[in-house]
């Protein structure tokens, strides 16, 4: 009894003990702090598993494998003869060597048989460990500068070993490879090895990089504070360099955290909120609620508040890329070389520095038009930071901003005119939903001017005259442009280094975010694509992925253009938030929206769409009183029953549609959305309840008479 | 007579084979007033012939179609002269959805339901049901109502300030509230009408299999539908008649000063925020540690806190054993820890029964569970073949929504020859707690149950409006992914709006999508719910303990090689 019980016991104490050490050495290993000892126990360990696990399967058997990149993992490619099969197995990254989660995810078996899964599974195993630690036993690496190089920068080997040899390709790769290079072989026949190594090397880079920077961004907004932080954590050494901080920007004044931080969504939406009080106190009175007649709103308290949250924000965004290990420089960035950039500081020096990459996020500014007294007005920047609440506010322009200020300002019981040239506010949204949200306004006391412009302005005692170009008078105390912005490319040299700039000032670059000139990229509302702060950060990542995530084959252009397709074209926007009123407490209710108008799908479909619409007194309003009705909108393919397009006007729009825009960015079918039960009571269980076809509308091209 | 009627209707009638289907499904359709379904083709004469002849050989015509044996299944006997094609006991959401759509199936149908009250009783209920007159509708009234004093208190970091506190008055708001009810009432009552179906006020008892007893008037129907749902439940502890339920809550005549709410599930939560919110003071008694049972661990301690932080006190395993009540008027709750008093109210949150009592149910042998729930099939099918439940009586998930589902998939199964099973997977639900939950799919035990290993990504921020508020509110949020398949399996939220942000999630949860879907989306900026499509990394990974199952394989395929 005691016998059997040793016998069964001490190997595997034994096993355990030394695993256990093994696995403590590797990571120590990995911390870098690994001793000798421990790092020969790796090796040891290493090599017994090779000999315990004859890699038969691998070499010996006839075997190839290979390492193909596929949609959005690494695909390895397991050929047994003994089986005739191919096995195929996917990791979720690609294999960094060095890197610490070089490690497998998916294991994924092509052939079906559960022999050749556990092997090829091992044999992952095997090259993940092989690559984590071996490589840096190699204290230079034999790069041969005089390689030639293919299309992409990176240089290709070739090895051969002879069959039943395995160990050598991890021999020889380790030869080649050290910590954070990207590498990916092919083993083309059996017994030879094609390695793709990529030579760009962010860190590291001593052998031929010369530059003070891997990266430099200008620009610290949205785009650019995460293409840096990205950029850094793949292991590049980025600079950053951002004008001061001011609320107001200008040529000079900026600050980091960018327009979405300092002068745009945040700001707003915190002022929206504040508004958002007025109404609220209206409804609570029918709800019972007794509320003194005398409410105060102290709009400089509010102000003061806000600018407290930016600053915190400002202060979170700078620890943000001080923990990536960015350096961020205070000043103006121009460019001066395809690989040089140059830094005004706030003293006036000038300091160049040299990178392999330039972005340039340098985003966008609100604009002026350009009429007589045009300096009387004031931009968005100034009115989310006004000193007093106007009393009379005439605001020019039928975007989102212009209607986003009328219903804050109305709300706040300020007397509002709003002018623009159309006959609807918001030009390209839906045209239904167009014509809610203009209802809305009115409802709530904002004069509507369609197709009425400013032509002039002129100081009077009164306050700011203002003339329009049907010849009415109105005078003022403050007057908004919110007519578009303009990207800030003015100062940057671009010319000077030959960066093509569109018509309107914006850089032009290809799917990549990669202008004219190799080295220098650019993203964000620079690049006028689609102006949104998701969308730059989008943008941010997908350039740090591209150039510093190592993705060593290029992608397949016909994908990315569809791609490309699809990611502009089914963006959730949000335009409108709460706003409020104080004396007859009105708050315009927010519109989101994803995907197609309909006069968009009507256009782009070849077959019929349906649309299905909903208009409905939201439950709070039944007590309230409050006559606002919210709407949604549903735009549904009648071919293939995919929905096109959703939209929603009404309170907590821009909420439910964020689950809404998962559905439709992944073809979901009106019939997934019915069979989606409802959430009850609430106002977006109407999306799925929406049974019948408010109208049918023949759409693209005209139908062969049958 | 039959035969001539048929031939004058068909004049304006009938296409497709499909629906000649329809029309043969029902034998007797043909002979009331279906001419909805009959729509002109150049085979009319045919169908005519056909029809008229089918009236003596009945079941040889319907051989013609295939469908027709499944209705025959169905439990209509040839032949028979019912006066209804279905009956409905309770106009409640599933009872109404279900007459409804059949009525406009082309179904003759009756409902019943008693007489209108805010408190249901067993000779009280009203159109409308649990949903509109006790449940769902008035709750979240009072929500809005308790949800203002959260926002005053908001309101100051905004700039907003109050000569006073404002007050709240309990009558103006019930007295508009039950206006509302009395407006939804008719919408419902008006619903009914329009589709054609017949409301006979008083208690439906069934008498067998295809006849109802109301008020002493029998009623033959092919099909009987029990859709009563189900009544508050008061466990019988001393002074438990001192106790108010749920429906009483809704309607009290003053608000309570003190309330004490014994129970941990949604209704308890719901109510504690509603009294919270006006200004009571209010303690809530669970067996449990936590509250709310059955949701997932993080989002019940998250809960937990943030209610106690507003203010709600939380006893937990406290378990209440009396109600005694002194000589001032007030209540004491007697618990197995002590006895807290002072209360002017306690109200009991304890669970609810379905109405299964004195239906006649036993008698014609439907089966019932214990609890006394209607046993059906997933049809909603229940022992006896013309007998069906749908809704809260059948105690499946006992939400709105699902009973207007079952209740529309019962009329499709029954007259529009399309028999449909309600899907009870993935079904959303919301807690209107303050702040209110919202939740999809499994939760983290369930899905470590059940799919082993998963990621679970989290996240607990402070909203925007709280940076500026300074009010201690925060916004949890769960994504559970199951590591395998990468399907996004579970997705909870406690935070404002939780219940409006998880309708959409709900669609793509439903439809099966990954976390890389969520992912792809851009997010709404500044939107709390932005947050479920950036989560980037895992909070964990569980994974099944290195199990002898790996090794075992291992194993194999050493010996294989």
């Amino acid at each position: 009894m005691y016998l059997s019980w040793t016998w069964v016991f001490w190997p595997w104490a034994a096993a355990i003990a030394i695993g256990a050490y093994d696995l403590y050495s590797l990571s120590r290993h990995l911390k870098g702090e690994a001793t000798l000892a421990e790092q020969l126990a790796i090796v040891t360990s290493t090599l017994t598993w090779l000999t315990l696990v004859p890699p038969a399967h691998f070499t010996g058997g006839g075997v190839c494998c290979g390492l193909r990149e596929a949609d959005r993992h690494l695909e390895v490619i397991v050929k047994s003869r003994p089986l005739s099969r191919s096995d195929r197995c996917s990791f979720d990254r690609f294999f960094s060597f060095g890197g610490r989660r070089a490690g497998s995810t998916r294991c994924i078996c092509g052939a079906g048989s559960p022999v050749a899964a556990v092997r090829s599974w091992r044999l992952l195993c095997l090259l993940d460990f092989l690559c984590s630690v071996l490589p840096s036993f190699v204290s230079s690496p034999p790069v041969d500068p005089s390689r030639p190089r293919d299309g992409s920068g990176r240089r290709l080997y070739s090895l051969s070993w002879r069959s039943g040899q395995a160990p050598s390709v991890a021999f020889a790769t380790r030869l080649l490879l050290r910590p954070m290079d990207q590498f990916s072989f092919l083993i083309k026949s059996e017994g030879s090895l094609l390695v793709h190594l990529q030579q760009d090397r962010t860190q590291a880079s001593e052998v031929e990089s010369h530059y003070d920077f891997d990266l430099f961004v200008i620009g610290a907004g949205s785009g650019g504070v995460r293409a840096s932080r990205f950029s850094a954590q793949n292991g590049a050494k980025v600079g950053i360099c951002e004008l001061p901080f001011h609320p107001i920007s200008s040529e000079v004044i900026g600050g980091v955290g960018g327009t979405c931080v300092i002068r745009g969504c945040v700001p707003k939406k915190i002022l929206v909120y504040g508004a958002s009080f007025g109404p609220e106190l209206e409804d609570a009175r029918n709800y019972g609620w007794d509320v003194n007649e005398r409410i105060d709103f102290n709009w400089k308290k509010l102000l003061q508040k806000k600018t407290k949250e930016i600053h915190r924000l400002n202060g979170i965004y700078k620890r943000l890329l001080s923990g990536a290990g960015v350096k961020l420089f205070e000043g103006e960035g121009r460019v001066i070389g395809p690989n040089e950039v140059e830094v005004i500081q706030l003293d006036g020096t000038k300091i160049s520095y040299s990178a392999k990459y330039i972005l340039i996020a340098t985003g966008s500014r609100a604009q002026r038009p350009p009429i007589p007294g045009q300096e009387l007005g004031i931009t968005s920047d100034e009115a989310l930071s006004l000193e007093e609440l106007p009393k009379h506010a005439v605001i020019l322009g039928g975007g989102y901003i212009a209607v986003e200020f009328a219903s804050i300002w109305r709300g706040m019981g300020a007397k509002v005119d709003l002018f623009y040239r159309k006959e609807l506010p918001l030009r390209g949204f839906d045209n239904e939903m167009r014509e809610v949200v203009a209802k809305n306004l009115e409802g709530r006391g904002v004069n509507l001017h369609p197709g009425t412009s400013l032509s002039e302005l002129a100081k009077t005692e009164g306050g700011i005259k203002v003339r329009t170009d049907h010849g009415e008078e109105i005078v003022a105390d403050v007057v908004l442009f919110a007519t578009g912005r303009a990207p800030n490319s003015k100062r940057l040299n671009l010319e000077a280094v030959g960066v093509e700039l569109d018509k309107a000032g914006a850089i032009k670059v290809n799917q990549y975010s990669q202008t004219n000139v190799p080295s220098i990229w650019a993203i964000g509302d620079v690049t006028n694509r689609m102006n949104l702060t998701p969308v730059a950060l989008m943008e941010g990542t997908y350039f740090a992925n591209t150039v510093f995530g190592g993705k060593p084959m290029t992608p397949d252009y016909s994908n990315i253009a569809c791609a490309v397709f699809w990611y502009y074209r089914l963006f959730p926007l949000e335009s409108l938030f709460h706003s409020l009123c104080g004396s007859k407490g009105c708050s315009i209710p927010p519109l989101s929206v994803v995907g197609l108008s309909e006069q968009e799908a009507v256009e782009k479909a070849n077959g019929d769409i349906l649309i299905f619409t909903s208009t409905f007194n939201p439950m709070k309003n039944t007590i309230s009183g409050r006559q606002e009705k919210t709407m949604m909108k549903l735009i549904v393919d009648a071919e293939t029953d995919k929905v096109l397009g959703a939209s929603m006007c009404g309170p907590d729009a821009a909420e439910i549609m964020q689950g809404i825009a998962i559905a439709l960015k992944c073809g979901a079918t009106k019939a997934q959305f019915d069979s989606t039960v409802g959430i009850h009571p609430s106002a977006a269980e109407e999306f799925v309840t929406m049974r019948s076809v408010t109208r049918r509308v023949s759409g693209g091209k005209p139908r062969t008479n049958l | 007579m039959a035969a001539t009627r048929v031939m004058a209707s068909a004049g304006n009638a009938v296409s497709t084979p499909q629906s000649l289907n329809l029309c043969f499904k029902n034998g007797r359709l043909l002979t009331q007033k279906k001419r909805l379904f009959f729509v002109n083709n150049n085979s009319s004469k045919k169908l005519m012939l056909s029809v008229v002849h089918s009236f003596p050989c009945a079941h040889r015509s319907c051989r013609f179609t295939t469908t027709v044996r499944a209705e025959s299944t169905n439990g209509s006997e040839p032949s028979a002269n019912y006066d209804f094609d279905l009956f409905t006991i309770g106009a409640g959401s599933g009872g109404v959805r279900a007459s409804r759509f059949a009525a406009n199936f082309g179904a003759k149908v009756a409902v019943c339901e008693l007489p209108f009250a805010t408190v249901s009783s067993d000779s009280a209920g009203g159109v409308g049901g649990t949903c509109v007159l006790r449940g769902c509708v008035p709750k979240k009234l009072l929500v809005y109502a308790s949800k203002f004093s959260h926002e005053f208190e908001e309101s100051g970091g905004f700039g907003w300030s109050y000569d006073a506190e404002p007050k709240h008055d309990w009558s103006t708001l019930i007295a508009n509230k039950n206006a509302e009810l009395q407006r939804l009432v008719g919408i419902y009552k008006n619903i009914l009408k329009n589709s054609g179906a017949m409301l006979l006020e008083g208690r439906g008892k069934i008498v067998d299999p295809h006849t109802v007893d109301i008020n002493g008037k029998l009623y033959s129907a092919k099909n009987i539908l029990i859709a009563v749902g189900g009544r508050p439940f008061i466990p019988d502890i001393p002074g438990s008649e001192y106790a108010i339920d749920s429906d009483a809550a809704l309607d009290l005549p003053s608000k309570p000063k003190k309330i004490a709410i014994v129970g941990g599930g949604y209704i308890a939560v719901e109510f504690a925020g509603i009294f919270n919110g006006l200004k009571s003071g209010v303690h809530v008694f669970i067996r449990q540690k936590k509250l709310l049972r059955g949701f997932d661990e993080e989002v019940r301690d998250f809960l937990g806190e943030q209610m106690s932080l507003r203010g709600i006190n939380i006893h937990s395993e406290e378990t209440p054993q009396a109600i005694v009540k002194s000589s001032d008027g007030l209540l004491s709750l007697k618990t197995n820890k002590g006895t807290v008093d002072g209360f002017t109210h306690v109200m009991f949150a304890t669970g609810r029964k379905p109405n299964t009592k004195n239906l006649g149910l036993e008698a014609v042998g439907v089966n019932l569970s214990i609890n006394g729930a209607i046993e059906v099939d997933e049809f909603s099918r229940t022992s006896v073949p013309s007998i069906w439940a749908v809704g809260d009586v059948t105690d499946r998930i006992n939400l709105t929504p699902v009973a207007l589902m079952e209740g529309g998939a019962l009329a499709k199964t029954l007259f529009a020859n399309e028999p449909t099973k309600p899907d009870h997977s993935a079904v959303p639900c919301a807690v209107f707690s303050q702040p209110p939950i919202g939740q999809v799919g499994l939760t983290e035990d369930q899905a470590v149950k059940e799919y082993g290993d998963i990621d679970v990504y989290t996240s607990n921020f402070r909203p925007l409006k709280a940076t500026l508020s300074g009010l201690p509110d925060r916004v949890f949020m769960k994504l559970i992914v199951c590591a395998k398949t990468n399907k996004v399996i579970g997705l909870h939220m406690c935070g404002e709006e939780s219940a409006e942000i998880v309708q959409g999630f709900a669609i793509a949860v439903k439809a099966g999508l990954t976390k890389a879907d969520f992912d792809a989306t851009i997010g709404i900026h500044p939107t709390a719910a932005e947050e479920f499509v950036t989560m980037r990394t895992p909070t964990r990974k569980i994974r099944s303990a290195p199990s002898e199952g790996k090794s075992d394989s291992d194993a194999k395929a050493a010996a294989g090689v």
